[in-house]
């Protein structure tokens, strides 16, 4: 009796001890097996059945072999003109893992669970900032299993996902950790956490990504560039999630394989881990009330309006940033894409999307336009052609690797143009029934041209009037001492530009070459952007859609008299309802 | 009966429950997908569910003495529909349209309530009660619609009449009519006549029913035949041409086409209008394939303006690619979406 008591509360004691033990290593910033916190080891998944090989061959061959290549070296027939390049699976490196740095990423074709499948959830989920796409709803899960299958086992050459000598699993345990909430006391510290784990040094002063910016490769030697913190819906691990701190969090904690990128597990504790992540999630793009953008499920980007609103105000336009007025002014994001319509064609556009607000008085319209650009670039010298000429000698790039003119030889070898932006906007729209405009790319013809107001890095605004997607500027006469470059910084990897134009009128503006900018219409602007590091100059730029400027008017009197009209006529009406009812009901008649 | 009402009574909460979430936007609404190219055909078949659910849910609350009253029921019905339209249909229907679906519905609604003039009795029954005002509660309500009525229809039209910028909505032709010809690299090509030179069978001839035979399956996925890959080094003929057409789609068109063809390519975000989806049945299967040739030849800047010619950046494809090169993309197309190109006969 007393023996078997004596040795309950030994095997208690025992499993006491061993819970104590265990939980620990869970939580010291570095176990006693060497694990860094938060991790734990895994067992290697079994090799998915032949079947499933077989199939995924049939998959890979429809979908992937286009980008991937034949042999999975990620250089099939679209890799050459993309920028981040398609992986080359041979050597079994992948970036978004939950495994540790170095190791190869969770797969097993048996278990598409989240956070227990790395690749299959990059193949659900793409990576959005490449041209990698979302397969869910295009592919079943079973079939993106299937692909996943060939991969690992057929295209990954130089590692064996099952090899037991060579290959461990040690796996972030995220599911079991709880986010830190988002203090700002947490913001702060993961702030000062940032400079001192130099995360600064490649993400730069503002986390734009422009530290260090063009000297980075790939474990391939091709150039790589620090993610701009600022767009979380461009970070490749965001998940189609791109708000949620676990996804940094992750990225942090297992690195970039195959990038300079490195896993911080070792020298960070799971709580400093969550401080840099709110940190850096923070600084994603949000609204004026802090809340994150609307993100639309069909593109995984931030919504679009088309509509730029400007807003009055009194006297002189503000030239400070921090000034109320623009504060307070609405501010839009416009979408940028590669000019592919006509050569040279932008195939690797570094400036995709744009901020902008706008003000406008009794005289001028303001545009505040900002946009992320890891380098300030001003060319050096006089440029070999006049600020006019639009068929420059700008070659686009071949489809071709190892070409001279590819991407990959040229990228950050580009001879060095200016930055610059320009705003568009019909002129003469109001002639053209709606919605007809003049063609977006620098106009239609001589009856319907464009006006186009073109700041450059090197200081300089101009005011051309285009006449066609072939043809020549032509410079406006006199028209340049009209506008005012109000300001033009270039700070921790983003511009600041801010240009003034007249308004415009019949009276003292040209009618066929000036847009006016009538209140309360819709008036056709399209933005233009060129990276001079890029070897952006003449069409090879980025470009939006037609947007709208729309200058808010200030508001009528006949909003306030109407409404109170209406209200005292439906009073009206109820005393009519009323009264004929209760007549009804007493049995008179009207 | 009894079982099956029950059923339908909990299809019913559920559905209710689904639609609860997605307005407050705890489930997305792409919780349950809306597969691209049936989202129609889905659409009425979940609205039937949900009357099916609702059938159900109204005889099992009658049965347990909870019977809610004819009114209400068709008041929340149309509600439920305006919340469907608005949160779960993916992509968003604009508001324009939504009223009209709207409108139609609440004919319905009447037409349901009044379909016995016992039923429309019933239902006008508490509109009458109130204007009575024979109960203390229903003066209250009375009085209180007399004061809220005047200010929430004044409190509409003021926002109504307040400026306001809203994206002027512009209705695009997605297909507008084909010229009878077109000339490319100087050659004249008769819409009408004109044949895709590399739908071949591996002896070299013009032949549908081989190219036919060897496009990708259709169902999830659209994989290709098992037996017809286009990367096998053997090929001759059709298959072969597909795979260079494609080698040209992945080196030009991806970029907003997308690498599934479905429109979302990688640029695609900041175009409008926006790229065609190729994998939806209602473009590129409901077209020539001399059609295709003529768009992508011609462009954006070719088209008619209704259009939308100043809008588009779709290349026009003859400034950079040969006429051979386009039949083989157009090939790679069809081949890749599994469609037919529909024939003039």
């Amino acid at each position: 009796m007393m023996d078997s008591i004596t040795q309950k509360a030994g095997i208690i004691a025992a499993v006491a001890f061993g819970v104590v033990l265990v939980s620990s290593a869970g939580y010291s910033s570095v176990s006693a097996q060497g694990l860094p916190e938060g991790f734990k080891k895994g067992d290697l998944s079994p090799e998915p059945s032949a079947d499933m090989i077989e199939a995924g061959k049939r998959v890979y061959f429809t979908k992937c072999v286009w980008c991937h290549g034949v042999d999975g070296a990620g250089d099939g027939p679209g890799a050459d003109r993309l920028w981040p390049r398609p992986r080359n699976f041979n050597q079994g490196t992948f970036k978004i893992r939950h495994t540790a740095s170095g190791e190869l990423p969770l797969f097993d074709a048996k278990k598409p669970i989240a956070g227990q499948n790395d690749l299959f959830e990059t193949v659900t989920h793409g990576l959005p900032g490449s041209a990698m796409p979302p397969w869910e709803g295009i592919l079943s899960e079973e079939q993106r299993l299937q692909v996943l299958s060939f991969v690992t086992t057929q295209l990954v050459k130089d590692r064996k996902f099952t090899d037991k000598q060579s290959e461990t699993q040690t796996i972030l345990q995220l599911a079991d950790l709880k986010p830190k909430p988002a203090t700002d006391e947490s913001k702060k510290r993961g702030s000062e956490l940032i400079v001192e784990k130099k995360c600064v040094e490649c993400h730069g002063m503002e986390g734009r990504g422009d530290g260090n910016a063009f000297n980075l490769k790939d474990d391939w030697g091709f150039s790589i560039q620090p993610a701009n913190w600022h767009k979380c819906w461009n970070f490749r691990g965001s998940r189609q999630d791109p708000y949620n701190v676990a996804n940094i969090f992750r990225t942090f904690s297992t690195g970039v394989n195959g990038t300079p990128m490195p896993s911080f597990a070792d020298n960070t504790t799971v709580d400093e881990r969550w401080d840099i992540a709110n940190f850096v999630s923070s600084l994603c793009e949000r609204d004026t009330l802090g809340n994150p953008l609307p993100i639309d499920p069909l593109t995984d980007k931030p919504k679009i309006n088309f509509v730029i609103p400007s807003d009055l105000v009194e006297g002189e336009i503000p030239a400070d940033i921090e000034h109320e007025a623009w504060q307070k002014a609405p501010k839009r994001i416009v979408a940028m894409g590669g000019q592919i319509t006509h050569k040279p064609r932008n195939f690797v556009n570094r400036i995709d999307d744009m901020w902008v607000r706008s003000l406008y008085n009794d005289k001028y319209i303001v545009y505040l336009l900002e946009w992320d650009d890891r380098t300030k670039s001003v060319a050096e010298g006089k440029l070999p052609w006049a600020p006019t000429q639009v068929n420059i000698d700008v070659k686009e790039q071949d489809p071709k690797t190892g070409e001279e003119g590819s991407i990959a030889a040229k990228q950050n070898n580009y001879t060095l143009y200016n930055d610059a932006v320009a705003i568009e906007t019909a002129v003469k729209w109001k002639e053209l029934p709606a919605p007809i405009k003049p063609r977006y790319l620098f106009g239609t013809n001589d009856q319907f041209p464009m006006d186009i107001v073109k700041w450059e890095a090197d200081g300089s605004l101009r005011a051309f009037k285009g006449t066609g997607w072939d043809k020549d500027f032509e410079e406006r006469d006199n028209y340049e001492e009209a506008m005012k470059l109000v300001k033009s910084e270039w700070k921790n990897g983003r511009w600041y530009v801010m240009i003034q134009r007249p308004v415009g009128n019949k009276k003292d503006q040209d009618y066929d070459e000036d847009t006016f900018f009538e209140v309360g219409q819709y008036i056709p602007t399209v933005f233009f952007a060129w990276d001079g590091h890029n070897g952006d100059a003449g069409r090879k730029m980025a470009v939006s859609a037609f947007y709208y400027t729309f200058m808010n008017p200030p508001v009528p009197q006949e909003t306030y008299i109407y409404p109170v009209v209406i209200a005292v006529g439906v009073v009206l009406l109820e005393g009519w309802v009323l009264t004929r009812r209760a007549n009804r009901k007493k049995g008179k008649t009207l | 009966m009894k079982a099956l009402m029950s059923l339908g009574a909990l299809i019913g909460v559920a559905g209710l429950l689904l639609l609860g979430g997605m307005v407050l936007d705890v489930v997305p609404s792409t919780y349950i997908r809306l597969v691209e190219g049936y989202m129609p055909i889905q659409m009425l078949l979940e609205v039937a569910c949900y009357v099916i659910g609702f059938t159900g849910l109204s005889y099992t609350l009658n049965a347990m003495g909870m019977a809610i009253p004819r009114f209400w029921q068709g008041i929340g019905f149309w509600v439920f529909f305006l919340l469907y339209l608005k949160y779960r249909m993916y992509p968003p229907i604009p508001f324009s349209v939504r009223a009209m679906y709207g409108t139609v519905s609440l004919v319905a609604v009447f037409m349901w309530v009044s379909a016995s003039e016992e039923d429309w009795q019933k239902f006008k029954q508490p509109i009458m009660n109130v204007l009575d005002a024979q109960t203390g509660g229903n003066r209250l309500l009375r009085y209180l619609y007399l004061v809220l009525l005047p200010i929430l229809i004044g409190g509409f039209s003021f926002n109504a009449m307040m400026p306001k910028s809203e994206e002027p909505i512009e209705l695009r032709t997605v297909h507008p009519a084909p010229p009878a010809s077109t000339k490319v690299h100087g050659k004249t090509y008769t819409l009408q006549t004109s044949q895709n030179p590399y739908r071949v069978n591996p002896e070299g001839k013009y032949d549908q029913e081989f190219s036919n035979a060897n496009i990708v399956e259709q169902g999830m996925g659209r994989l290709m035949k098992p037996n017809a890959n286009p990367w096998d080094d053997k090929n001759q003929g059709y298959l072969k041409y597909v795979r260079e057409g494609g080698e040209i789609f992945y080196q030009n068109c991806h970029f907003c086409h997308g690498d599934n063809l479905n429109g979302r390519g990688l640029h695609a975000f900041a175009f409008n209008p926006i790229p065609a989806n190729f994998t939806d049945p209602g473009t590129i299967a409901q077209l020539q394939e001399t059609f295709i040739f003529w768009r992508v030849s011609k462009g954006g800047i070719g088209l008619p303006n209704e259009g939308f010619p100043w809008a588009s950046v779709m290349p026009p494809w003859e400034q950079h690619l040969t006429v051979d090169e386009i039949w083989k993309v157009v090939l790679f197309e069809y081949w890749h979406t599994g469609y037919y190109p529909r024939t003039w006969d």
